[in-house]
């Protein structure tokens, strides 16, 4: 017998009572009188992130440029003009010589200020490799809590189609594993942005 | 009268600043996650769900792991099966040198510490870079976790210092680069944690950089999807999978939960209970391979498949490693890390170790005061402290019952089985105030090792009543 089989086998056996599956429908997860308000507080206080509000009348790779402070940047959004395009890099490796990398976020949370990106681009490390990342986010894609964004991530049909990855980011990549201080900067992106689009 | 733990405990608290320290940042976690629950009115049903979606999983595991692995095979992922550590090492040693692996990074598992895969590959000649900065920090100091959650927190910032600038090849030339970031200059303490943090970010995105595969274990694997989810602050997990095109996720059986419905909750639950924060920074979803790259998951048993027979300790795989248990129990924020022989410390390690050993790790029962605390902050309402006493129930049974203990209790029980004689004992009891203190404290009896002696009363309760003066 393989060990798959022998696994499966022990485990069927071994198993004495077995309980149903809880209705996870009488969960009543928090809501905010203004999910965008608590969003965008959360991102600027405990997160550690920037937050831009951009106008209608705001060009998109204008505030890239500003935000990048002549580094290059990397993205594979038309509107971002971006230098590097990770649909195209030679490797992930060169991404981590970018200053600024740019993706969409498709869901915000206000709770804990996660943004689900799904990958798009072929390269993920944009998301990680990179210095400084900038999210775009529309303001009308925030939820209150993260049951109401897998509720929406497991109704789309678009995410996990091209590329098999999809991830939450609240913040610059953060540690307080020397001695409990709290840096920002560990090994991914330094710096956060996210561009909250009308 | 003392078990390993306990000798370990008393060594560890001679150096009281050391102890405080210790205590204080581990509580102060522990006071970060109740301001968290305090935050979610939902909070004491967020916990009961996760017991029941644990409680269905593990007593439906067959069946999941079926589904998740038909799930992940149609997605692009090889999934191997290992029924022990040795068979788990062998694989992914195997899958390693298949693809001419010289140097691979890999992000924090408990499972991988279980196994001993690292020691085991280095002896293979295969490179093995931790990459979470505390793991990475202990892996150069040749040093264990003390913690599952923050593992390094027990190292002072001068031995991290004097270590980076031992070990790290090129730490003048990084320090240089910092000093031109910061505008110039040296940072005024040579220890200071955003400067080794620093350090440590470009020495470990060097590794990212040259290796040829990376490592992952995994928070949560979701059985209708075939997701891993993987959980981290500093990214280190997706560095070690964004730049690498080999990934290989290394992941417990008893890992699994349902759904995304059920990923809410564990996601709602994991951080605010381990660290005291709303979310970690990344919660990442790796559902197939990269583009031109390969994913592999292995399922590794190692004992749990027995666990799941255990009447009275198989809740114990419905723990999701958040360290809750261990930051509020004060006996772990006292003794530390090191004071327990299991690799896993704390309340859900006294018990993990026992299942593992009962022979071996059976010194860490002790290591408990009953005081419950750990079964009010688990969020998935693992009985820890029942199954600790369950345990000194059996040391007798299985032949670690300490001799002293069994004597008294065979005393014990003459006496309480004799009214006479307890009687007559109780009379003559407060005769026990006359002997000279020094005499009476002293460490044959072991009652008033680390207490004072209590004074017997003048009259016995039962006296007292007879009397009817109560």
């Amino acid at each position: 017998m393989s060990a798959r089989e022998e696994i499966l086998k022990r485990l069927r056996a071994n198993t004495r009572e077995t309980y149903d599956k809880p209705d996870l429908s009488q969960l009543k997860p928090i809501k905010y009188d203004d999910p965008v308000a608590e969003y965008i507080t959360k991102t600027t206080t405990t997160a550690g992130a920037k937050l831009i509000e951009m106008k209608p009348s705001d060009d998109l790779a204008t505030i890239v440029r500003q935000i990048a402070d002549g580094d290059s940047v990397a993205s594979n959004l038309p509107a971002v003009k971006a230098d590097v395009n990770p649909d195209t890099v030679g490797s992930a490796q060169e991404l981590m010589k970018v200053g600024v990398g740019v993706v969409a976020g498709t869901i915000g949370v206000a709770e804990n200020a996660c943004v689900w990106i799904p990958q798009e681009t072929k390269e993920k490390a944009v998301n990680f490799a990179v210095q400084h990342l900038v999210i775009v986010l529309p303001r009308t894609a925030i939820v209150n809590n993260m049951n109401e964004a897998y509720t929406r991530i497991e109704a789309s049909t678009v995410y996990f189609q091209e590329y098999k990855f999809g991830t939450f980011i609240s913040g610059p990549s953060k540690t307080a594993d020397i001695e409990g201080a709290l840096v920002y900067g560990a090994q991914a992106a330094r710096a956060l942005t996210v561009i909250l689009t009308p | 009268m003392s078990t390993r733990h306990s000798k370990a405990a008393e060594a560890y608290l001679k150096d009281q600043t050391v102890v405080s320290r210790h205590d204080q940042t581990f509580f102060g976690v522990r006071q970060k996650r109740d301001r968290m629950a305090q935050a979610l009115p939902e909070w004491e049903d967020l916990r009961e769900a996760a017991n029941l979606i644990k409680k269905h999983t593990e007593t439906h595991l067959a069946d999941y792991l079926e589904l998740f692995e038909k799930n992940a095979t149609a997605n692009g992922v090889t999934v191997h099966w290992a029924q022990d550590a040795d068979e788990y090492n062998r694989i992914v040693y195997d899958i390693l040198s298949a693809h001419g692996v010289k140097k691979v990074v890999k992000s924090k598992s408990m499972l991988t510490e279980e196994c001993h895969l690292n020691e085991n590959l280095e002896q293979k000649g295969i490179d093995v870079i931790e990459t979470d900065l505390g793991e990475r920090i202990l892996q150069m100091m040749k040093l264990a976790p003390s913690h599952i959650v923050m593992p390094a927190l027990h190292v002072h910032r001068e031995d991290i210092g004097d270590t980076f600038r031992r070990l790290i090849p090129d730490f003048d030339q990084i320090a240089k680069g910092y000093g031109q970031l910061a505008g110039g200059g040296s940072p005024a303490d040579p220890n200071d944690p955003t400067f080794l943090t620093y350090v440590a970010r470009m020495h470990l995105r060097q590794q990212f950089a040259e290796a040829d595969a990376g490592m992952t274990g995994a928070n949560f694997g979701i059985a209708a999807t075939g997701d891993v989810v993987v959980c981290t602050n500093e990214g280190n997990a997706d560095m070690s999978t964004s730049i690498p095109k080999l990934h290989i996720v290394s992941m417990g059986i008893e890992k699994l939960i349902p759904d995304y419905q059920a990923m809410g909750v564990f996601q709602r639950l994991l951080a605010r209970c381990g660290t005291g924060q709303e979310t970690t920074v990344y919660t990442s979803h790796f559902r197939g391979p990269r583009p031109g790259g390969e994913m592999h998951i292995v399922l590794v048993d190692n004992g749990r498949s027995q666990i799941i027979g255990n009447a009275e300790h198989w809740q114990t795989l419905k723990c999701m490693r958040c360290g809750a248990c261990m930051n509020t129990c004060p006996v772990y924020r006292r003794s530390a890390g090191y004071s327990y022989t299991y690799f896993i410390p704390g309340p859900i390690g006294i018990n993990l170790g026992m299942l593992r050993d009962v022979h071996k790790y059976h010194d860490n029962v002790s290591a408990c005061s009953l005081c419950c605390s750990c079964d009010n902050v688990c969020p998935v309402k693992v009985d820890l402290s029942s199954q600790v006493y369950r345990w000194r129930q059996q040391l007798d049974d299985h032949g670690h019952a300490d001799p002293m203990k069994r004597m008294m209790s065979k005393g014990m029980s003459v006496l309480f089985n004799n009214p006479s004689l307890y009687t007559t004992a109780l009379r003559f009891s407060p005769m026990v105030n006359w002997i000279p203190g020094p005499l009476i404290n002293m460490k044959l009896n072991p009652w008033a090792y680390g207490h004072q002696m209590m004074k017997f009363p003048k009259k016995s309760f039962h006296q007292l009543w007879k009397e009817k003066k109560l």
